[in-house]
């Protein structure tokens, strides 16, 4: 029988050992990992992240997983999901960060589209108020109607308390 | 990717609604892409799919845009870093979910071994691999990737993966005395 030993495969001797230092250093930031995976570290701080994926079976998941998605081309997104995003930022956010906060403001702010139109209609809104009135006969011919009206109601209700003294008299 | 690094943060991080809308139409294909993969390993549907590109939206743009706003164009690119952004979102969403159901397939043989804990593993002495060795080594034998897939994560030449795996052999072999096979 023979003692000598078959020497190991790579992979064999690698298994029988343990790396120096098998705890992450410290967590690392989402721009520094974005960066490693772009390669865009310099030497010193790319070893950092090498061993704190190296020491994280988790990270290295998600280090293969991205470079494989981001190495591919990407699938086509369903429409819902863009549109349920696009519904987070409402025109409340636009309308602050408009020029003014007021009617004009927002009527004039840069963000707005169909400003001229808007105020087009407006104005002829104003107009159209403003004839009607005149046509109606303005606020004198309602005073008038007020007054007259009051006068009537004030003669119409004297006629009645005298006859009705009248009738209480015939009692 | 090109329309995303082109987006004008300054603006978007107004709030301006038009900012937004392309922003989204320009991101999603990567965040949906990136959710999808890391959902994948949950086996959940659809709409938790869709739940979770809501959930990675709603965290750029909360607290008044507060996670955009920490992003530096000089250090990464916008779409690696969404990406980045992306998967932690997703996995929280997952795990929140609790439904981890990893097929049995696509878990490494390492990961799914029973250690004998009567067997002391050598350690390996501070200083006889660099960082880049023991990561290559790692994901060659621990997560069983072959050369084209680490060479692709490093950013690096295939022949350059063999070159580091060979030197880290080599050093280990002559600091244990082990022969070559």
């Amino acid at each position: 029988m023979s003692t000598e030993r078959t020497p190991r495969t790579d992979k064999e001797l690698w298994q029988s050992l343990a790396p120096d230092r098998d705890v992450a250093p410290g967590a690392i930031s989402d721009l520094d990992f974005a960066a490693w995976l772009e390669g865009r570290l310099p030497e010193a701080v790319a070893a950092q992240i090498d061993a704190a994926v190296a020491a994280d079976p988790e990270l290295r998941r998600a280090a293969f997983d991205l470079a494989d998605v981001l190495g591919k081309p990407l699938p086509a997104v369903p429409v819902r999901m863009a549109v349920r995003a696009q519904a987070l930022v409402g025109f409340d956010a636009e309308r602050q960060s408009g020029r003014g906060s007021g009617f004009l403001g927002r009527l004039f702010s840069s963000g707005t589209r169909y400003a001229v139109q808007r105020a087009a209609m407006a104005a002829m809104a104003i107009m159209i108020a403003g004839t009607g009135f005149v046509v109606g006969g303005g606020l004198g011919e309602s005073f008038a109607q007020q007054r007259y009206g009051s006068d009537v109601t004030q003669a119409t209700s004297s006629e009645a308390s005298t006859e009705l003294t009248d009738f209480s008299d015939g009692i | 990717m090109t329309e995303l690094n082109q987006t004008d943060l300054r603006v978007l991080t107004t709030g301006n609604k038009r900012a937004w809308d392309t922003f989204v139409a320009a991101a999603a294909p990567v965040i949906n892409a990136v959710v999808r993969r890391a959902m994948a390993a949950y086996r959940l549907g659809e709409e938790d799919v869709m739940d979770a590109a809501q959930d990675v939206f709603v965290r750029l743009c909360a607290n008044d845009f507060r996670l955009l706003k920490t992003y530096d164009p000089a250090r990464a690119g916008l779409g690696t870093w969404l990406a980045v952004v992306s998967r932690s979102a997703a996995v929280d969403h997952a795990r929140r979910r609790r439904q981890s159901t990893l097929p049995i397939d696509d878990v490494p043989e390492a990961a799914l071994a029973v250690e004998d804990r009567h067997v002391e593993k050598i350690k390996i002495p501070q200083g006889l691999l660099t960082d880049r060795q023991t990561l290559i080594l790692k994901c060659l034998y621990d997560e069983e990737r072959d050369v084209a897939e680490v060479a692709l994560l490093l950013k690096i030449d295939a022949q350059t993966v063999r070159s580091t795996h060979h030197k880290a052999l080599l050093r280990l072999r002559a600091h244990f005395g082990e022969e070559p096979p």
